[in-house]
């Protein structure tokens, strides 16, 4: 697994796979750790995919390298990245693991509490939501 | 934190006093940086950020305090201490009669290291003429020349205030560019002042806010955004609070209103609190943060 070449086939992911947002209240190492997470419970980054380096993501979004190195680190920690000897880092392979329908859909949690919070602001019925959602889902 | 001696800290001040005209601007002032560090100095207008600056490189004259660097006083600096500091002023009116060829010429002199291939690099890449009087530049030409002109000696400890205010989003991202391309990753320590929340934000690792004179608070900055919440609660129910370290709490006189308060919790509190009917939390950005710290 530890080669010093990578496969032939291998994947090399683009550091536009990332944006940030400044000016929420989301730090924005935890915008790329969630970024990842959702892409791969997407499957629109598979396992064995290499990571653009640190630097890249660095550069192409216009942030602090350290803030970019410390969601890798992090997202190794978790076992969604694995680092290749001399070589960056890599998607791993246990890291699809978890994109069963019920993790991806918990992935949605956090921005949806966020509407349901609104709505209430709002008053709106639950139902008004639903199919306002719903239809946004449809691409109306 | 690591033991360090004091002549590889970039800045230690401690009880600095400076007041103008009978007016204290900076009141028994403390403050410490790091070498390799990345701080973003937070402050009001008038809140005394450029005289702070100013008073740390001796620019000005203090009076009470010290202030030092790399373990040597300010206004005592010796040559190779300067060598190590590049420094950006908010406004710079002198060698306005030079050219900017004649100016850099000037300066490549004063300094044993200096990178011609960096400089001729930026003059291309930001359009600056070589050969215009600086007094005929606009001042986002001068504010880019004076970068250019602090970049060119690869400082150890880079003191920029507020060294983006005249530029457009295009030239501060080109500014935020070759920060993040060529010099944070030579362990470049930098101290920077700035109104502009978004650029802060992609480049500091630390903040540090004064406020009525002194250095408030200072943290990692994505610490600061994982730890603190806004809570609003009555005021027994935020009084029965054990926060790591409360940062705000606003008087309020009318005691039957929701109070609030800003706070900083361990991870395991927030969970706790969040399944909590009795308060609210709220996760703020950099701008709130801002306003409550500088209140």
């Amino acid at each position: 697994m530890h080669t010093m070449s990578p496969p032939e086939n291998q994947r090399q992911l683009s550091p536009d796979l990332f944006q940030v947002n400044t000016g929420t209240s989301e730090p924005i190492y935890r915008q790329l750790i969630e970024q990842l997470r959702r892409l791969l419970a997407g499957r629109q980054v598979a396992a064995g995919d290499a990571m653009p380096s640190v630097r890249e993501v660095a550069s192409a979004l216009g942030v602090n390298p350290m803030t970019v190195s410390k969601a890798y680190s992090m997202l190794e920690a978790e076992g969604l990245l694995v680092r290749r000897r001399g070589l960056g880092m890599e998607v791993a392979s246990q890291a699809q693991g978890s994109s069963d329908l019920e993790s991806r859909l918990e992935l949605l949690r956090p921005g949806l509490e966020r509407i349901a919070l609104e709505a209430r602001q709002l008053e709106l019925e639950p139902r008004a939501v639903i199919t306002l959602l719903t239809s946004i889902l449809k691409g109306k | 934190m690591q033991m360090q001696s004091a002549t590889q800290v970039p800045v230690h001040i401690t009880g600095l006093n400076k007041s103008f005209d009978g007016q204290s601007v900076l009141k028994d002032l403390n403050w410490q940086i790091t070498p390799g560090s990345i701080v973003g100095l937070l402050g009001r207008n008038g809140a005394g950020k450029s005289t702070l600056i100013e008073c740390l490189l001796g620019l000005r004259d203090i009076d009470g305090g010290t202030t030092v660097m790399y373990g040597e006083e300010a206004g005592k600096l010796s040559v190779q201490t300067r060598e190590k500091i590049g420094y950006v002023p908010q406004r710079s009116e002198l060698f306005d009669w030079l050219t900017a060829r004649q100016m850099l010429s000037y300066f490549r002199h004063l300094y044993p290291r200096w990178n011609d291939g960096k400089v001729h690099a930026l003059m291309q890449a930001w359009e600056l003429p070589f050969d215009k009087a600086i007094s005929k530049l606009s001042v986002g030409q001068k504010q880019r020349l004076s970068i250019i002109r602090a970049l060119a000696h690869e400082p150890e400890l880079l003191i920029l205030d507020e060294p983006v205010s005249s530029l457009d989003p295009a030239g501060r991202r080109a500014f935020l560019c070759e920060l993040i391309d060529n010099v944070i990753e030579k362990q470049t320590t930098i101290v920077f002042s700035t109104h502009i929340l978004s650029d802060l934000e992609r480049v500091a690792m630390d903040v540090a806010f004064l406020n009525q004179g002194r250095i408030t608070h200072q943290q990692a900055l994505d610490e600061m955004m994982d730890s603190t919440v806004r809570v609003s609660a009555r005021p027994e129910v935020l009084n029965q609070l054990q926060p790591v370290k409360t940062l705000h709490r606003p008087v309020q006189k009318n005691s039957a209103d929701k109070h609030k308060m800003l706070a900083q919790f361990s991870e395991e509190q927030l969970h706790q609190l969040q399944e909590r009917q009795d308060l609210r939390l709220e996760k703020l950005g950099l701008e709130d943060l801002f306003i409550e710290m500088t209140e």
